[in-house]
């Protein structure tokens, strides 16, 4: 008998209006697995990022419930919620006048965690991330590439050991290489660590080699929930039309060989 | 920018704020000839009577400057006029009586600002009403109620503030009953005395202590019915001052009374007319006067 | 007589003066910073009050120096010592630079580093000690470079009004007309604000890591 997946987070009717009245969620219910990678996908401008927000509480709805584990969150402390709920932003956010370590290990010493449990966690979650510690923790973000910037910025999301993970176009400024690299890396990740994760992306093979469930998103709607192979075999014109774009971008290799 | 960092720079900061005791006795004047002379007047006596290093902080802009200098402990005493003390810092209407004057100034300075109102050095810089001396000896004038008779046949040449301060023009006239022919004659106090000496106008209103007088053979008539607020020259000092040493008080009451208004005026020419040096002016004076040894 | 033996010969009284004007500026700008900072800070909070706060700075800056020293004096209080009245028109005249440039430190931090803060779930209290103030300290440290040089050379006027320092000897001189007490008030009033310039220069460049 296979159990019920638990919810980690939940949508309930919700959506998001500007003060001036533009509505940039309507509306949106859905259903994030404890465990899952689920992808927002969508052009700019679909609503996928409010989304994201909706949850650590950037945002707040105009209307209907965010549950996260359960709870509003609105009935959460923001920043209690803010501490299970790692983010990682593409431009990535280090802060400049702090050393890798010190980025790191930001959020443990606010928990009041004790001085060797803090510096022994960022070592390991650096290596997590592929850095290695003896030469990365001295150094500052100016000194780093864009691959060991986000690599840094994720370690800093994992350092607390959050349940949950909020990714915004992490990868999405570095070129190809360095990306593929960490799209891999951070695949193997997961299977590891098995966060929750959400994930942002308006990358169609991005969504399909990471995902668990990929939500293609339109004007601030939800027009599907699906797993890869069901995206690629699907008949819905607009999951077509971006799997028919995915496939000329890569019928080059083909035609190539 | 660390904890570290900030707190080292704020306690520097807060050092150089540390103001370092003043040693030895600091006087102050104010920014004319007659107050640098009486300044150099208590600062050689000082010197000659107590083993103390003297600095003079002179050529303060005015009273409210010396006031603030001594309020603060810059300066341990200046010499102030009780007419001045009265309107200007004790900010009370003027009165007439001198002792009156007097009194009120010594107790309220003590009771406001601690500070101690030493006797009169002996010459009060008042208003004047000044002659040229062989009219005065001709008329028979001595006092300015002896000028009502002849008040229709003389001119008078007044400073602007004069014509103008209740006090001034407006009620020595009244108080004496003078009918001038004409309204007096209004000009820069710095050619009041020209004026006079080339028989422009016949009696000026200058200063009590103005050098001039003496040079010119002036003579100033007695302000008999008491009109003008009295500005006695008193020294004022901190108590702090006077307690680190009594042989300061010693020496500055040796001055009380002592300096004449005749006195003053010849100081007072012979650094402005004669362009002497202040520090010998006085050296030579004390001497006479046998406060410094001969 | 040469400058230098006059200086010689008056040191005590130099130093004396120096000490004064030291500790008039120090004093206002404590002050200037303990207020400027913190108000700077608040503006960022409330960017409705922008235009009064620092409206009213730039009111009180276009006050000429001793006409403000002026319309102090007839306060209560206030004008009774001049201490407190040059103290509080120097804090005054030091406040819009620190309080301009503290807002518009915190002002130009980057939006992702204070997006990332936000998210990571710092409070307000810990994005202003960990992001805002270290960020922005470069900026704010020019802006009190730039009031301290202004307190040192406004408080040479504040003689006028009998609060003592370095201004003192160039009113004096002026009345003797003499150069000598003139030089020894304003070599030295103009050596403490380069002096102060140059080491807010130092600390300055050495806050400014190279971040990008």
């Amino acid at each position: 008998m296979t159990a019920q997946p638990e919810i980690a987070i939940e949508f309930d009717h919700v959506s998001y209006r500007l003060a001036e009245g533009r509505e940039l969620l309507s509306d949106l219910s859905l259903a994030i697995y404890r465990g899952e990678i689920f992808m927002l996908l969508g052009r700019s401008g679909s609503g996928k990022t409010t989304t994201l927000k909706l949850i650590n509480r950037l945002l707040e709805p105009s209307s209907g419930e965010v549950r996260v584990e359960a709870k509003s969150t609105m009935a959460w402390d923001p920043i209690r919620l803010r501490r299970r709920v790692g983010y990682a932003i593409q431009e990535v956010g280090l802060f400049p006048h702090y050393s890798v370590a010190k980025n790191v290990g930001l959020i443990p010493m606010l928990e009041g965690w004790p001085r060797e449990r803090t510096d022994g966690r960022v070592g390991e979650v650096l290596n997590l991330v592929g850095l290695s510690p003896e030469t990365f923790l001295k150094r500052y973000p100016h000194q780093l590439s864009g691959g060991q910037r986000q690599r840094v910025g994720l370690a800093r999301a994992l350092a607390a050991d959050p349940p949950i993970l909020l990714m915004d176009e992490p990868f999405g400024a570095l070129d190809p290489l360095s990306r593929v690299e960490l799209q891999t890396e951070f695949q193997q990740l997961q299977q590891r660590l098995g966060k929750t994760v959400v994930f942002v992306t308006h990358d169609v093979g991005e969504a399909l080699l990471l995902g668990s469930r990929i939500a293609l998103m339109e004007n601030g709607r939800m027009l599907s929930v699906q797993t890869p192979k069901e995206f690629l075999n699907s008949q819905d014109p607009k999951t077509k039309a971006y799997v028919d774009a995915f496939s000329a971008s890569h019928r080059v290799l083909e035609d190539g060989r | 920018m660390n904890r570290r960092t900030f707190l080292s720079g704020a306690v520097a900061l807060a050092l150089t704020s540390c103001m370092p005791k003043r040693k030895g006795v600091a006087i102050g004047t104010k920014n004319f000839t007659e107050q640098l002379l009486l300044g150099e007047i208590l600062a050689q006596t000082i010197e000659h009577t107590v083993p103390v290093s003297v600095e003079r902080r002179f050529y303060l802009a005015g009273s409210y400057i010396c006031h603030q200098a001594i309020l603060a402990g810059r300066v341990d005493m200046y010499v102030e006029y009780t007419g001045t003390a009265l309107t200007a810092i004790l900010k009370q209407p003027p009165i007439s009586n001198r002792s009156e004057v007097f009194s009120i100034v010594k107790n309220q300075y003590q009771q406001r600002f601690g500070l101690e109102v030493l006797p009169s050095l002996g010459f009060d810089n008042s208003f004047a009403m000044v002659m040229r001396g062989e009219d005065a000896e001709r008329l028979k004038l001595r006092t300015l109620s002896d000028l009502s008779s002849v008040a229709p046949r003389m001119r008078m040449g007044v400073g602007y503030e004069f014509s103008e301060r209740p006090d001034g023009y407006p009620g020595l006239v009244k108080t004496y009953s003078l009918q001038f022919a004409e309204p007096p004659r209004i000009m820069d106090l710095g050619l009041l005395y020209r004026a006079l000496q080339s028989k422009q106008v016949d009696i000026v209103a200058g200063s009590n202590t103005d050098g001039l007088i003496a040079a010119l053979g002036l003579i100033v008539l007695e302000d008999d019915k008491h009109y003008f607020p009295p500005y006695e020259a008193v020294p004022i000092v901190r108590p702090q001052a006077l307690q680190a040493d009594p042989r300061i008080r010693a020496g500055l009451e040796r001055l009380t009374g002592k300096i004449s208004a005749e006195d003053m005026r010849h100081l007072n020419y012979a650094v402005d007319g004669q362009k002497q040096d202040p520090v010998q002016v006085v050296e030579q004076y004390l001497r006479e006067h046998k406060i410094l040894p001969s | 007589m040469n400058f230098f033996h006059f200086i010689a010969r008056h040191r005590a009284e130099v130093l004396t003066l120096t000490a004064e004007h030291l500790w008039l500026v120090s004093i206002s700008m404590l002050l200037a910073v303990g207020i400027g900072v913190p108000l700077g800070i608040v503006l960022t909070r409330k960017p409705g009050w922008k235009a009064i706060i620092l409206g009213t700075n730039n009111v009180i800056q276009t006050i000429p120096s001793l006409a403000l020293f002026g319309l102090l004096l007839p306060l209560p209080w206030l004008g009774v010592r001049a201490d407190r009245l040059t103290i509080t028109a120097l804090t005054l005249y030091a406040l819009l630079p620190i309080v301009r440039n503290t807002f518009t430190g915190i002002s130009g931090i980057e939006a992702p580093v204070r997006e990332a803060a936000l998210g990571m779930g710092l409070d307000s209290r810990q994005i202003l000690w960990h992001v805002e103030l270290p960020l922005a300290m470069p900026v704010i440290l020019a802006g009190v470079r730039v009031a301290t040089v202004i307190t040192i050379g406004v408080a040479t006027i504040a003689a006028a009004i009998g609060a003592g320092g370095l201004g003192e000897f160039i009113f004096r001189g002026l009345a003797m007309v003499d150069n000598n007490v003139i030089l020894a008030g304003a070599i030295p009033a103009a050596l403490m604000a380069l002096i102060a310039d140059g080491i807010l220069g130092l600390l300055q460049s050495l806050l400014q890591r190279p971040r990008h």
